[in-house]
């Protein structure tokens, strides 16, 4: 049966089709518009009750977090690849994944928020700011890392460096300027510039424009 | 030997929980923010954020450091709780993933948020508006707990797991904020289970 990932292009789903991409395993995306409030259908919450985005489904498994879902398909179908085979180096991909979902994601989301679906003149200064501060001992981590080794976990590409680029996508598309960690720009340039990736991300582009117009258009509809 | 650094008044509480469950031999570093030892070299080349809990495994020559007291619960249940709290079945293992994730990005950042503005800040600094806007945030993830907890009896099915551990060990911390479980009943029956297990108790008391 071939695994379904429920989202859309432009939602978490894109961390998981990123995955599948590079695992190169058959999948069906189902796009739910969440505009139209298809993410709280009765079918859809059934399979997710909090009506968020992504859900995976693979045979009897159905599976919800972004994150948690990639280290599923990467221990089902990436073993020595994307999963390393040593104890060591899966400890290693766990703990990356779980940063990137606790202390990452909470550090770097609330931007895009503040720098994509508001002016300039609305958005929230001191928030700003507190995000910055948080997210500076965070780089560093991850330079002294990058430091050691050319991925997160080794020398090789894993998917801890998939988990942890998805998320750090936040901070690329609120202009958040890295230049002071040079080893984070350059592992960040070559995991996200990955083929896989640019495959949806250039998927991605159009639907995400005409989203951001028909979310302006919504706002102004809402009054 | 497993060695764990943390004391039981840090995040380790966790880990401590975790490894009393699995009854695996473990050796115990206590220091934490308060003893200030966890800023020397020799720890930061452990965990270079400086931050309890780390943990390092080098059973079997085996050559393990890593942090995130929830990643390392994840591991510690993968390598020594096969059939137990890592449980057999794709279904299975693939929810204790679900459940870690889901405590890290729904559950953490609320409870610790709440907790920071109402204990562990200075009085002065403390916003209580900022405390009540995380507490508002909870009763989302409660829901989803709550329409699982109403089916089975933990989280992965009938049997205790690290999915339980996991996100229980979160949860618990709200209790010191006076969260109001009144409308969770299957979460709160669920979470004082989890919490009443004797590996649990222990470790709280200081007997692990």
């Amino acid at each position: 049966m071939t695994i379904k990932i429920y989202g859309s292009l432009v939602s978490r789903a894109t961390r998981n089709l990123w995955m599948l991409e590079e695992l190169g395993v058959d999948y069906e995306r189902i796009d739910l518009d969440w505009i139209k409030q298809e993410n709280r259908s009765p079918d859809y919450l059934k399979i997710n009750p909090a009506g968020q985005v992504p859900t995976l489904i693979d045979g009897d498994v159905t599976l919800s977090e972004s994150l948690g879902i990639n280290l599923y398909l990467a221990q089902k179908f990436g073993g020595g690849v994307l999963w390393p085979d040593d104890d060591a180096g899966q400890a290693r991909c766990i703990q990356w994944s779980v940063w990137a979902a606790g202390e990452l994601e909470p550090a770097v989301y609330p931007r895009v928020y503040e720098f994509v679906f508001k002016k300039a003149k609305d958005r929230d200064d001191a928030l700003i700011v507190k995000l910055a501060e948080r997210t500076l001992p965070l780089l560093d981590l991850m330079e002294g890392a990058l430091s050691a080794s050319a991925y997160l976990v080794g020398d090789a590409f894993s998917v801890a460096d998939l988990n942890v680029a998805g998320v750090m996508e936040y901070l690329d598309r609120s202009d958040f300027d890295i230049a002071q960690w040079p080893k984070t720009v350059a592992w960040y340039e070559t995991t996200y510039g990955r083929a896989a990736n640019q495959k949806v991300q250039g998927e991605r582009a159009p639907v995400a424009e005409a989203m951001l117009k028909r979310i302006v258009e919504h706002s102004r509809s809402e009054g | 030997m497993i060695k764990l650094y943390g004391s039981n008044r840090s995040r380790a509480l966790r880990n401590l929980w975790c490894l009393k469950e699995l009854g695996v031999d473990y050796e115990r570093d206590d220091r934490d923010h308060v003893s200030g030892e966890i800023k020397t070299d020799a720890y930061l080349a452990i965990n270079p954020s400086g931050k309890v809990p780390s943990m390092t495994d080098h059973t079997g020559g085996g050559d393990v450091e890593m942090f995130e007291c929830l990643a390392i619960n994840l591991y510690l249940a993968m390598t020594y709780g096969k059939g137990t709290l890592w449980p057999d079945g794709a279904v299975s293992q693939a929810d204790c993933l679900q459940w870690s994730m889901f405590s890290a990005t729904e559950v953490e950042p609320h409870t610790v948020g709440a907790l920071m503005e109402r204990i562990f800040k200075p009085e002065s600094m403390r916003d209580e508006a900022a405390a009540l806007k995380h507490l508002e945030q909870l009763p989302r993830a409660f829901t989803v707990l709550e329409g699982v907890l109403g089916k089975q009896s933990y989280l992965c099915g009938k049997a205790f797991t690290i999915a339980d551990l996991n996100v229980a060990c979160v949860a618990a911390s709200l209790h010191m904020v006076q969260f109001d479980f009144l409308a969770f009943p299957k979460v709160s029956a669920w979470l004082g289970a989890c919490s009443g297990r004797p590996a649990n108790q222990d470790v709280v008391a200081g007997n692990a």
